[in-house]
């Protein structure tokens, strides 16, 4: 306020380095993982073999059309806790399709429905019964959970082959795919959901709540409606990613990927996404997402024990995030 | 963010200091990747040992063998366990032998594992597939018969004898179920088998309960019972002994614990079947090194099995069962 010149120069600079920072940070950071695995390890042309890539790139598909989710609820300022539990359910009631003769293009379309069923069930209680998105998704963590132990009878839903099961293999067929046929569709996905959020009405909607939601409903956004549809959509991609959890173990498994909420919400933070909303890109999740199955196919590779390694994810976990905390302090002051 | 940066490389590489100190490398090393389903239990870490003495053994005798033991991140975590098998494939390890938490979800790593000329040998439960070579593993219906004798003879052949199953679709224990109960009606046609349809479930805590629901059905009226693994043993156990019926029956039980041995030793469990996990390790590693030198393995390998009673438990040969030395193998 004292010399408004001066304060905008510096808001500028401070912009400036601001979307440096954004655009380059997780990518910096992708690189210097590689690299420095590369020159620990013992056989580095064997870590950035292509099959190698192949392998990473199709561990990283579920985190990653998860995390193209997650980043738009999170954008909002919003947080979603049930991820692992909709990736088991949904998972378990696609299995169940096919298992009851569904042909497996319907028993895909009822996973993903069901992923976005719980989103617009996450939205409504977060609008509706005005439960913080923390507490409405932490109770939808144990509902869904408990559905998909419910639905499948307590174990695991077996199923006859179908081309479902060839969404994450290491060799793609046909080989000309070069990698898994998942990969490609978390490609496409993570296109369309950048266009969609930087360039669409949509999609600045989302900044805006995220941003400053009394601000975005006093412009006359319909806030309530617009967190129902975050969730919704955000819901489809993590019933995908329950499609694709149980391609890779051809069978549903009500108990698989308890904690990997956690994994998506590391892969956007570390992707520079904010948790206090207005903050994030697609293209920074997605390299987030990279950067999390570089360290453990890394960390394994070089032959170091488990607790390296989650020591070492943690550690970046917080890195990240106290590199968030700087860069909005910055970005105030 | 330099800085941090900075910082955040000093920690990885200080962190690999302690890892960069591999063995001068042979004229041709095999690296054999083991992959428990977890890495805490005592079960595991048997296999380990044994593992790690199998490569001693081997390297002395001029073949130079590495282990590299990697279990899944999170425990009991299919995908994480896939993952790993993966990560050995790309690796290059020369073969990898692997305990599967699923005989389902392991088949397609260890199918594509093959393709990319990385050989598997399973243990300890099995997978659906032919694309492994061997499967090296304890024989579930000797164990199960091995109890059925122990019972049979503590009754002199006639009585009530109870068996409470462990759960529905495990494998292992059903085969332990099922040899116990053909060898009983074979051997000892004169024991009656009064309750054969319940079942423990998978913790200590529902085992005891559906024991107690059982022992209450019964009464005095049953002079025997058996029990396929560690939980419905521990279970049966901790129900016998809070109403005090504890040594009152002929109780043989399956795995080992220290609670287990203390109750041998009080009279209140008369066997207990023991697999020998640190022979698997060993034998696993052995098969695999065995397949890659071009030597022939069979599809199907005994680790032993053998049940353990008071009067054997000072035994050298129990003994070394019951406390494999885990500190000579495992630094």
């Amino acid at each position: 306020m004292v010399a408004e010149v001066k304060q905008n120069r510096a808001l500028l600079t401070s912009a400036a380095l601001h979307t440096w920072l954004n655009r380059l940070g997780p990518v910096l950071g992708l690189v210097l993982v590689i690299v420095i695995f590369s020159i620990l390890m013992k056989t580095p042309e064997r870590f950035l073999s292509p099959n190698n890539l192949r392998i990473v790139l199709s561990q990283t598909v579920i985190v990653a059309i998860g995390a193209i989710g997650m980043t738009m609820i999170i954008i909002s300022g919003g947080i979603d806790l049930a991820v692992g539990s909709t990736i088991a359910l949904t998972g378990v009631i696609t299995a169940l399709g096919i298992h009851s003769g569904l042909a497996p293009s319907l028993a895909l379309a009822s996973g993903i429905l069901v992923g976005g069923l719980v989103g617009v069930i996450d939205g409504l209680v977060i609008t509706r019964l005005k439960v913080v998105p923390f507490i409405a998704t932490l109770g939808m963590l144990g509902v869904a959970r408990g559905t998909a132990k419910w639905v499948a009878g307590e174990q695991t839903v077996n199923m006859a082959d179908t081309w479902l099961n060839e969404l994450l293999v290491m060799f793609p067929n046909p080989p000309w795919l070069l990698v898994a046929p998942g990969v490609w569709i978390a490609i496409i996905l993570a296109i369309i959901a950048a266009i969609v959020l930087r360039n669409t009405v949509f999609g600045r909607r989302v900044f805006a709540l995220g941003s400053n939601e009394a601000a975005a409903r006093a412009c006359g956004i319909a806030t309530d409606r617009l967190k129902v549809w975050i969730y919704a959509l955000a819901g489809l991609l993590f019933g995908l990613a329950g499609v694709m959890q149980m391609s890779r173990l051809r069978q549903g498994d009500p108990t698989v990927a308890a904690g990997s909420e956690l994994d998506i919400i590391a892969a956007v933070v570390i992707g520079g996404g904010s948790l206090n909303g207005g903050e994030g890109s697609i293209l920074g999740s997605m390299i987030g997402a990279l950067i999390m199955a570089f360290l453990r196919n890394g960390c394994q590779q070089i032959g170091w024990p488990n607790y390296i390694q989650e020591i070492i994810i943690g550690a970046i976990i917080v890195v990240a995030v106290a590199l968030d905390r700087w860069r909005t302090s910055r970005a105030v002051s | 963010m330099r800085k941090l940066l900075l910082i955040l490389v000093a920690l990885t590489i200080s962190v690999s200091c302690n890892n960069k100190t591999a063995g001068p490398a042979g004229a041709k090393k095999l690296t054999i990747a083991v992959i428990p389903k977890g890495t805490t239990h005592e079960f595991w870490k048997s296999i380990h040992a044994g593992g790690n003495k199998a490569a001693t053994e081997l390297s002395a005798q001029g073949t130079n063998v590495e282990v590299i033991w990697k279990g899944p991140l999170r425990e009991d975590d299919r995908e994480q366990q896939i993952q790993v098998v993966e990560g050995f494939t790309t690796q290059g390890v020369n073969g990898v032998v692997l305990a599967p938490l699923d005989d389902r979800a392991l088949v397609r790593p260890v199918e594509e594992a093959k393709r990319a000329g990385v050989p598997t040998v399973i243990i300890d439960s099995g997978l659906q597939t032919e694309a492994i070579v061997s499967f090296v593993a304890t024989d579930n219906r000797k164990g199960g018969s091995l109890a059925a004798d122990r019972l049979g003879q503590l009754l002199n052949g006639k009585g009530k004898v109870l068996l409470l199953r462990y759960a529905e679709g495990s494998a292992s224990t059903t085969e332990r179920e099922e040899g116990f109960l053909s060898e009983m009606k074979a051997k000892f046609p004169n024991i009656e088998l009064a309750s054969t349809d319940q079942y423990a479930g998978a913790t200590r805590d529902t085992a005891k309960r559906a024991s107690e629901n059982l022992l209450n059905r019964f009464g005095d009226d049953v002079q025997g019972i058996f029990t396929p693994n560690e939980s419905s043993t521990a279970g049966m156990l901790l129900a016998l002994q809070d109403i005090n019926k504890a040594g009152k029956v002929s109780f043989v039980g399956f795995d080992t614990s220290q609670v287990f041995i203390d109750a041998m030793r009080a009279g209140q469990l008369h066997g207990i079947v023991v697999q020998n996990p640190f022979n698997m390790g060993y034998l696993g590693v052995r098969t695999m090194v065995d397949h890659l030198l071009g030597k022939p393995v069979e599809k199907k390998i005994d680790t032993g099995v053998m049940i353990v009673t008071k009067e054997n438990l000072e035994t050298p040969e129990v003994q070394s069962l019951l406390h494999p030395p885990l500190d000579q193998y495992l630094k």
